[in-house]
């Protein structure tokens, strides 16, 4: 019979969300719906003097008002958590005694339609007192400057600092040493589908139902009880289709809060808020502005010695409530800075501050400066000794036969493939060729005379990174960064007609669960995708798990738990089958959603007379068997766990306007086996296409005060299909860690490996001109300015 | 309440609508939800005279509405406010272009339409190199050609043709009957115009192509589609005997709050033959003659930078054009 693993499935989500039929939160008009609007603050940093709110309040078709402190008997302040040593502010969802970043939400108006709320927003008077504001990371750590959180006695909001080996003695024996700070800005997700939710707080049973978007369903109900002081058996969380996320939507915005407490104020009538495309910009939850000053040893071959690392991350003004992802990001990219390189000794101190900024989330491979920061010091150290850059990598790679071994913060290395993936990189990406042409298209540079008519020589780049990521990571990755999940669990039901329903606590937001994890349940049972259906996003059904999808976690631990409940489910077929044909369990197989006796064709049951006969007839089954046919299975991951890259881009720079133009984009991957090509490179491309843009048109734009200046798209630029080439996508053909669930994550590596990879290949083409990359936005102005060509203006 | 004291800012406020670069606009942006329009009326008349009635008789309380691209996001946005629209779509006499030497194109021909016809971009050669720099497709399927002129963004690139052919523009009212404005007086400011309130832009007439011109237009934007950082275009004419400049034109888009013709670089060019290091000259004198602004695509000494390097591009595509 077919098999649907390893093919190319068409998806199963795409009929409806391609025809118009998806259910997302603006699909969805449950009668006496109430439309939520917010005022917000135009102010980076401001005391709050007053909110006038009558004029709203009187305007018609308004059902309510809110301010911060109207909301405060229904809603509590936000509790934020995080390690020990995190400054832990406490705040209401609606901001009261000041404001602390543009689009601060101030007031909060309910109303009959979206138009007649964003009418009497407009009638809320709210006077504002300006403070300094804080756009950047050195006014933060200003010594004398303003403070965001009056009641903390810095902004600095977490520090921690490890060291690993010996990077002092390796400083003192190495031969060369460099110095230098990297600068990575500020980004934001820019998921299709904006934020929102449908609150409903049902009196008559004290019971709450959030119908949100949002990655994971059971964390949101912990915070949102909490927040309503309900019990969190009495909150719902239902989530629909989700249309995007990447990490925005990990944790419960302030927003999202503040309508939960209106909807719990106005009793029975569900209230509606979908976050429109400039609050989505400026106040959805940005990423990635991270700084890191590098001390790097190393010796004349190119080996890195030792390593010293300082990074500061800007928080924005508010932690999200349900993770402490400011702290996290230091701590996933202090434990995975050395990737699969030879880097035993180094030091990391993380400190996250507060800024006047909209809040830190979450964003595709969240810890990716690491490999940023780390890339950009290895083209560093082949630059100064006059080395390639990819022979330089592969002197600090580790060696072939090193494996297993452990990374210095204690996270098992296995199955590692780097090098094979660079040699596969080489032939297929054709470096050699490359070079070949951008040496003679320089050499004709060269000689070309200004005024000369003709081709002056093209400036063309090459960048090549190599990385590991955690997806999801061997066994002892999650004590290493202090968050250990337990195992994935799945449950199974044959329904009565001979179908399958499989729950998993996954949540997707795109990824094309409905689709992989019917592939891997219809060949495990042996029926046709169309006789499984995939049920997830619902807390009421959802096997319990804090996590939800994220993390590059679901390739492996939602299919592992997947196949051993199909698989558990297949075993109590056999086993009815067997008493009511008389034959042995472990000689009936299920083929095409028929359950026979192997070698006897004639004596063969189809799965939904097995299941009719289970749920029905029970005086059929086996003595003293529970009628029905459900089943529940826990996996643990394996060793292993890691997905690696090497990522070649070719780029080419017009020397007269900057402009950056990607020519091509090749990718060697070893993420296991794969369950669906056309997903997993639909997933690989959108990272590289989110990494480009990052680094040549992506910037959350802030003043030094913390003035916002991106909040539509016409100033936040996001790659277009005309932008991004096509990308060829590769696969290692050795797959050394051989387990039965050998699915590796391919979610995050894409953004992971693009800014490095881009930002490499922009520093090659501009090394005639001697330019050195050390921040990763490089739009045309930037690139000019790197050439010489026009001064400096910020 | 917020504000500003900066005259355009003052003007773009009366007009509803904000400028990026100052900061109490900027504020103003994010200072509440947007999603859906302000209130207002709306009128679809079909006729000319019943829209200027309308124009009369609501002055500056009405706004027309064509083609819609930039009007409706600024609407959603709460940029723009309105009391009423007068959406002149529905009027056909608007809709036509007349071709008889000079060129004639109704307010609300839709730019695709000129895109499309290969009469017209034989008739008029810089109108068709510059249209398809608009935008993309779907938003020139609607988006019309009175309107663009009319919203005068600096950043587009019809007002910057019109100034280039030294067009005219053919205002009317019910009161005052029918003007033409030149071109050169017809972009006053940062989406300000000559046409007053009661006004309607009927037609815009352009001067017949001469034998012997070429044209070049030539943009940078940050993405395909997006407004440009700067653009450029070029007309040049030559002697069909001698090979010498006989016209020389050249205007830009983006590098200030109006279209901007460089005419002293111009004029360099005038009797000259068109080489390569004339036309490099001439680029060196139509940066500096230049005072952009920087925002958050690109600095200033880029865009005028930019403005160098387009001009030795459009003129010599202008020049090959001519020859």
């Amino acid at each position: 019979m077919q098999r649907f693993t390893g093919t190319r499935v068409t998806r199963v989500e795409d009929p409806r969300i391609l025809t118009g039929g998806g259910n997302y939160i603006d699909d969805r008009n449950p009668p006496g719906l109430g439309h939520a609007a917010f005022v917000r603050s135009p102010f980076a940093h401001a005391r709050v003097h007053s909110i006038d709110t009558t004029a709203a309040r009187a305007h018609p078709g308004v059902i309510a008002v809110f301010t911060g402190a109207e909301l405060g008997p229904h809603i509590a302040p936000i509790v934020t958590q995080g390690p020990p040593g995190m400054s832990c502010p406490r705040f209401t969802c609606l901001a009261t005694d000041k404001v602390r970043m543009v689009g601060d939400p101030v007031a909060l108006v309910i109303a009959e339609s979206r138009a007649v709320a964003e009418d009497a927003c407009e009638l809320v008077e709210v006077e504002y007192e300006e403070l300094a504001g804080i756009g950047s990371i050195e006014r933060a750590l200003a010594p004398d400057g303003p403070r965001i959180w009056d009641d903390l006695d810095s902004n600095v909001l977490y520090e921690e600092a490890a060291t690993y080996g010996d990077p002092d003695a390796a400083f003192a024996a190495a031969a060369h040493t460099i110095n230098e700070t990297f600068v990575q800005h500020r980004i934001t997700n820019c998921p299709m589908e904006t934020r929102g939710v449908i609150a409903t707080y049902e009196p008559g049973r004290n019971h709450f139902t959030y119908m949100g978007t949002l990655q994971g369903t059971q964390m949101a109900r912990f915070v949102i009880s909490t927040a309503l002081s309900l019990p969190a058996t009495n909150v719902d969380v239902v989530l629909g289709d989700v249309g995007g996320s990447f990490g925005q939507k990990s944790s419960i915005g302030h927003e999202e809060l503040a309508v939960c407490g209106a909807a719990k104020a106005l009793a029975g009538r569900p209230i509606k808020w979908i976050e429109d495309r400039t609050e989505n910009l400026s106040v959805g939850g940005q990423a990635r502005e991270e700084t890191v000053t590098a001390q790097v040893a190393f010796d004349a071959d190119g080996r890195i010695r030792g390593l010293r690392l300082d990074m500061v991350l800007a928080g924005g003004a508010y932690p999200i409530a349900s993770a402490p992802i400011t702290t996290l990001v230091g701590t996933l990219a202090r434990v995975l800075v050395p990737g699969a390189y030879d880097i035993a000794d180094y030091s990391f101190r993380h400190r996250a501050v507060f800024t006047n900024k909209a809040p830190y989330v979450a964003y595709r491979g969240p810890w990716a400066i690491e490999t940023w920061v780390r890339e950009r010091v290895l083209d560093r150290i082949a630059r100064e000794l006059g080395l390639d850059p990819v022979e330089v990598r592969r002197r600090n790679l580790l060696a072939a036969d090193a494996f297993p071994c452990k990374l210095p913060a204690g996270p098992t290395l296995a199955g590692i493939t780097l090098r094979a993936a660079l040699d596969k990189a080489e032939r297929v990406a054709d470096w050699a060729g490359f070079r070949a042409e951008q040496a003679s298209e320089r050499a004709r540079r060269a000689v070309a005379q200004p005024g000369q008519p003709g081709q002056p020589g093209r400036v063309l780049g090459l960048g090549v990174v190599s990385f590991i990521e955690p997806a999801p990571g061997p066994p002892d990755y999650g004590p290493s960064i202090g968050f250990t999940l337990p195992p994935e669990r799945a449950t199974a039901r044959l329904e009565v007609d001979g179908t399958l329903s499989v729950y998993t606590s996954q949540a997707p937001h795109g990824q094309g669960h409905e689709t992989t994890l019917a592939q891997l349940a219809a060949d495990e049972l042996g029926v046709s995708m169309s006789a499984v259906r995939v049920i997830h996003s619902d807390s009421r059904t959802a096997p319990f798990s804090m996590m939800g999808t994220g993390g590059s976690r679901s390739a492996t631990v939602a299919s592992g738990s997947v196949i051993g409940v199909a698989r558990a489910v297949r075993d109590q077929v056999a086993e009815i089958v067997a008493h009511m044909l008389e034959a042995n369990p472990t000689d009936i197989e299920v083929v095409d959603g028929v359950a026979r006796v192997k070698g006897s064709p004639d004596k063969a049951m189809p799965l939904a007379q097995v299941a009719m006969t289970a749920w029905l007839a029970p005086q059929y089954l086996p003595p003293g068997r529970n009628p029905g046919i459900e089943a529940t299975f826990d996996f643990r991951a394996g060793d292993g766990g890691w997905t690696q890259s090497v990522h070649s881009c070719f780029v080419e720079v017009d020397p007269e306007t900057g402009v950056v133009k990607v020519l091509r984009y090749v990718v060697v991957e070893d993420c296991g086996d794969v369950i669906n090509p056309a997903i997993v490179e639909g997933q690989i491309r959108g990272g590289i296409a989110q990494g480009i843009g990052e680094v040549l048109y992506e910037h959350s734009a802030y003043d030094d005060d913390g003035t916002f200046k991106a909040g539509t798209f016409m100033d936040y630029l996001i790659p277009s299909s005309m932008e991004i080439p096509s990308i060829e996508i590769h696969h290692v053909d050795a797959t050394v860690v051989t387990q039965e669930v050998n699915f590796r994550g391919v979610g995050e590596g894409g953004a992971i490996g693009a800014p490095a990879a881009v930002c490499s290949a922009v520093e090659d083409a501009l090394s005639p001109w001697n330019a050195k990359v050390v921040e990763q936005y490089l739009p045309p102005s930037r690139v000019l300015e790197l050439m010489g060509v026009i001064p400096v203006e910020r | 309440m917020l504000s500003c004291a900066d005259d355009n800012c003052k003007r773009l406020r009366r007009r509803g609508v904000r400028e990026l670069s100052c900061r109490a606009q900027l504020r103003r942006a994010c200072k509440a939800a947007a999603m859906k329009p302000p209130p207002f009326a709306y009128d679809a008349p079909e006729t000319i005279d019943e829209a200027l009635g309308l124009l009369d008789e609501h002055g500056d309380e009405a706004k027309v509405l064509a083609g819609g691209q930039s009007l409706i996001p600024l609407l959603s946005m709460r940029l723009a406010r309105p009391a009423r629209l007068v959406d002149i779509a529905r009027i056909a006499e608007l809709g036509q272009i007349f071709l008889n030497g000079s060129t004639r194109i109704g307010a609300t021909v839709r730019q695709c339409a000129v895109e499309r016809s290969a009469e017209l971009r034989t008739a008029n050669p810089l109108l068709g190199k510059a249209i398809p720099f608009i935008g993309h497709g779907p938003i020139r399927n609607r988006g019309t050609i009175g309107g663009s002129v009319a919203h005068a963004d600096p950043a587009a690139e019809l007002p910057a043709v019109m100034l280039l052919l030294e067009a005219e523009m053919v205002l009317r009212s019910a009161s005052g009957g029918e003007r033409t404005v030149p071109a050169a007086e017809f972009f006053e400011g940062f989406l300000t115009t000559a046409a007053q309130p009661q006004e309607l832009l009927v037609e815009l007439r352009l001067p017949a192509w001469l034998p012997g011109t070429g044209a070049g237009f030539q943009e940078i934007a940050r993405r395909h589609g997006d407004f440009a950082i700067v653009g450029a275009g070029a007309v040049v004419q030559l002697d069909p005997g001698t090979g010498l400049v006989t016209d020389s034109r050249l205007a830009f888009t983006g590098v200030a709050g109006t279209p901007v013709r460089a005419t002293e670089a111009e004029r360099m060019l005038v009797g000259h033959e068109p080489t390569i290091a004339a036309i490099a000259e001439m680029a060196a004198v139509a940066r500096a003659g230049l005072e952009p602004s920087g925002d958050v695509h690109a600095s200033a000494a880029y865009r005028r930078h930019i403005a160098g390097v387009l001009t030795e591009r459009v003129v010599k595509e202008a020049v090959d054009a001519a020859r």
